[in-house]
């Protein structure tokens, strides 16, 4: 058997070394992929669009249906891994830490609901105490990566980054917290409910910009018929529905980021883990 | 401007959504947010269906912009005919899941329905889109919701068959996506008219033949064509009932079409019957697909197992009807696709029926269901003797095409293992008959003096209606086959 995988990997390296051999050379400007519709692109995407980052106006305009579909696809990931980790059952085992002491209690009997007062703290099975320098260092950094994810999704027409990438720097940010706090304390500031209500919106501000569009008498996704309803330069307003896309899509990527660390790290029980 | 081709893709993925938002808020407001969304999607299908057949090819832009600067949507007569395919039987089967999922999967229903949802979008899109990277990022959808769903099914073994799909769908998207990656090397395209156009000029070329291998290679894995199918069984026989019966008749038939689509418009007859002369080694491939789908089906013990085996056959017999290269062939194999969706669904409503009173489908575990649940086995029947190839019923059309089509082309032995498997079928199928008709279970004889008397226990009225209507469906289509073939596929071939 592993013979036989070894020629079928042969077979198919020598296929694609076959197919390579006509490809055309290293960046060669006359190549069919630099010629044929780039040109295009580059001449007319500031002129149609007022966008000046071609790879934005591509991706969310000319392009725009096929990325609502990845949005979709980031919608799905974070929607599977709820539907096949979330798991509600109760916990079986409890801990608690007397603060002024450090003692702790490992209640084994999760049927018990034990009434502690405010001297105790509910803690992981896997308890470490926090570092002061790691939590600091967390505390200062989070709200200037949360600011630079905004700017990046907000400037997205004009420079590199957008919705994905934006979303992406502020999901990591809450992962952040919830690593140098614990997970609880993400948790309890961001609600399940509100990231599962937050990844879903999200795709719908995309998919609801791109369906005004077709009451407004163009064809779906045509941000250009959007004018009457914004304001400023009619000229600006492709510009305007790819922002307001990008920010649908940051909203989508940031909440399900959030969600797959949350369902994956505490086994879909949302109480502990890293 | 007439937006129905776009509807039809973007009502589900909006009911998706806002189903989405309801498994947070009011969970019971989910499920006719899913109805309404198919519903709506149906219609538009029909619509597009009616303007086809009446006007010609539909051309429709995503946002206005022309067709390889942007992406577009190019529904002619195959397209339109696939998505009604797909979308009523998404409808249909959403109704009848109500009561399934509420048995299933209770805990989780609005997300069950999210997701499936989504599995339509993707099916929907990849029929009607007319650019090659938009039909990738669509199957990535259909795939991931359905590596879900599997995984969503049989406690024990389902999640292991799921990891199974997982690697192996997904090696087969990337070998598409690699294809797609060396046709835009040649053509700097991806729209596929445009591609078509531009390969007219690049013939001889190496690239374009490593392209035409790795999608025909990654298609053939996502459809399971014989040597690359291990992944069906398993995961299709595990998933979730609901699931099962709306992924078994669609999700491989849908890429039957992509590959039609792949072979008439973007790399042409010439290129793959003249250029290239594979005809005779794909149909002999095809006919080793047929002879063993039947033979691994005839081992079965598990009555869905079964089925799923029959599919891998049946995956034969499309295959080796496009690449007959002749018109009756590419005939047979677009009405099989038509043929046996519609049966295999009927067979896995009949069988969803099933599943809903006795669990487990073990082939000993039937006996006596005639007497039990008689509306359901009549079903059963009816879409077994489709699947045989008996005359009124839709599956003797496609297969008297397939089969004339092998003999215009000399490949007799395609013709030989299409009626052998057709024999093998009729004998599976008879043994189930024989199982739930004549052996009755042990306790009956107990209880009885000679006449047991056999309580009717059918599965909800809701399951019922719409297996009994999919199974008539099953002559309607087979009554009007020469209308079909006549409005639809031919003006389509020519």
């Amino acid at each position: 058997m592993k013979f036989l995988g070894f020629i079928v990997v042969c077979l198919t390296g020598a296929l694609l070394l076959y197919g390579t051999g006509q490809f055309p050379a290293w960046g060669d400007p006359g190549s069919p992929a630099s010629t044929h519709l780039s040109n295009y692109y580059i001449e007319k995407t500031v002129e149609q669009t007022q966008v000046p980052n071609i790879v934005t106006a591509v991706l969310a305009d000319y392009r725009g249906f096929d990325t609502m579909f990845e949005t979709s696809v980031i919608f799905c990931a974070g929607l599977t891994c709820f539907l096949l980790l979330r798991d509600f059952t109760e916990k079986k085992e409890r801990f608690y830490r007397h603060r002024p002491t450090g003692v702790i209690l490992h209640v084994k009997d999760s049927e018990k609901v034990l009434k502690v007062g405010k001297e105790f703290e509910h803690i992981d099975k896997d308890f470490v105490p926090s570092d002061l320098i790691i939590k600091t260092v967390c505390r200062i950094l989070i709200p200037f990566i949360q600011i630079y994810a905004l700017y990046v999704v907000a400037h997205g027409d004009f420079s590199p980054g957008g919705g994905f990438q934006g979303g992406v720097i502020f999901g990591s940010s809450l992962i952040l917290l919830a690593i140098s706090y614990d997970l609880k304390t993400l948790v309890e500031r961001i609600k399940e409910k509100v990231l599962g209500i937050f990844a879903a919106v999200g795709v719908l501000i995309y998919v609801g910009i791109a369906t005004i569009c077709m009451p407004m008498g163009g064809n779906f996704l045509n941000y250009g018929m959007l004018a009457p309803l914004l304001p400023g330069d009619p000229r600006h307003v492709r510009a305007l529905g790819m922002l307001g896309v990008e920010i649908g899509v940051g909203l989508a990527v940031m909440a399900v980021m959030a969600i797959i660390y949350i369902n994956i790290v505490s086994e879909g029980r949302h109480d502990e883990g890293l | 401007m007439d937006n129905y081709p776009v509807l039809i893709v973007v009502t589900p993925l909006l009911a998706a959504l806002f189903a989405g938002l309801a498994a947070w808020i009011e969970e019971r407001l989910s499920y006719p947010i899913a109805l309404i969304g198919l519903a709506i999607s149906t219609f538009s299908a029909f619509k597009v269906l009616m303007r086809v057949i009446a006007s010609g090819t539909i051309q429709y832009r995503m946002a206005g912009w022309a067709p390889p600067i942007g992406i577009e949507y190019r529904i002619d007569l195959l397209n339109a005919m696939v998505l009604m395919l797909v979308s009523s039987v998404a409808f249909l089967n959403l109704i009848a899941s109500y009561k399934s999922v509420e048995q299933e999967t209770n805990d989780r229903a609005a997300s069950f329905y999210t997701v499936y949802l989504l599995f339509v979008v993707g099916l929907l899109g990849v029929t009607a889109t007319g650019d090659l990277f938009n039909l990738y990022v669509l199957i990535e959808i259909t795939s991931l919701t359905s590596y879900a769903m599997v995984a969503l099914g049989d406690r024990d073994r389902a999640p292991l068959a799921s990891l199974n799909y997982i690697f192996i769908g997904v090696i087969g998207a990337s070998f598409y996506l690699l294809g797609v990656g060396y046709l835009y090397m040649q053509t700097g395209s991806l729209n596929m008219a445009d591609v078509s156009r531009i390969l007219q000029s690049h013939q001889g070329s190496s690239i374009v033949l490593t392209a035409f291998i790795l999608c025909m290679i990654g298609l053939w894995i996502k459809m399971a064509f014989f040597p690359l199918h291990v992944w069906l069984p398993n995961a299709y026989s595990y998933s979730p009932v609901a699931f099962s019966r709306v992924v078994a008749p669609l999700m491989t038939k849908v890429m039957i079409y992509i590959m039609i689509r792949l072979m008439i418009t973007v790399f042409g007859y010439d290129y793959i019957f003249k250029t290239l002369h594979l005809s005779s080694a794909v149909v002999w491939l095809a006919t080793i697909a047929i002879l063993a789908g039947a033979i691994m089906a005839l081992a079965q013990k598990n009555l869905k197992k079964m089925l799923t085996y029959i599919i891998i056959c049946e995956i034969g017999y499309m295959v080796g009807g496009a690449w007959m290269g002749n018109q009756l062939g590419m005939t047979g194999a677009i009405l099989h696709i038509l043929n046996d969706a519609l049966m295999t669904f009927a067979m896995f409503l009949a069988v969803g029926n099933i599943v809903y009173k006795i669990k487990d489908v073990d082939l000993s575990n039937l006996t006596g269901l005639f007497g039990k649940m008689p509306w359901t086995m009549a079903g059963l029947v009816l879409a077994a003797f489709s699947i045989i190839g008996v005359p009124p019923t839709c599956g003797f059309f496609s297969k008297w095409y397939l089969i004339l089509a092998a003999f215009e082309k000399g490949a007799y032995q395609f013709a030989a293992a299409l009626i052998i498997s057709s024999l093998i079928c009729a004998v599976l199928f008879f043994r189930v008959f024989e199982i739930c008709f004549f052996n009755t279970d042990s306790k009956d004889h107990e209880h009885g003096n000679g006449h047991p008397q056999i309580k009717i226990e059918e599965a909800p009225v809701s399951m019922l209606i719409i297996s009994g209507l999919v199974s008539l469906s099953l002559i309607v289509v087979g009554l009007f086959s020469g209308t079909i073939v006549n409005t639809i596929i031919l003006p389509f071939l020519k």
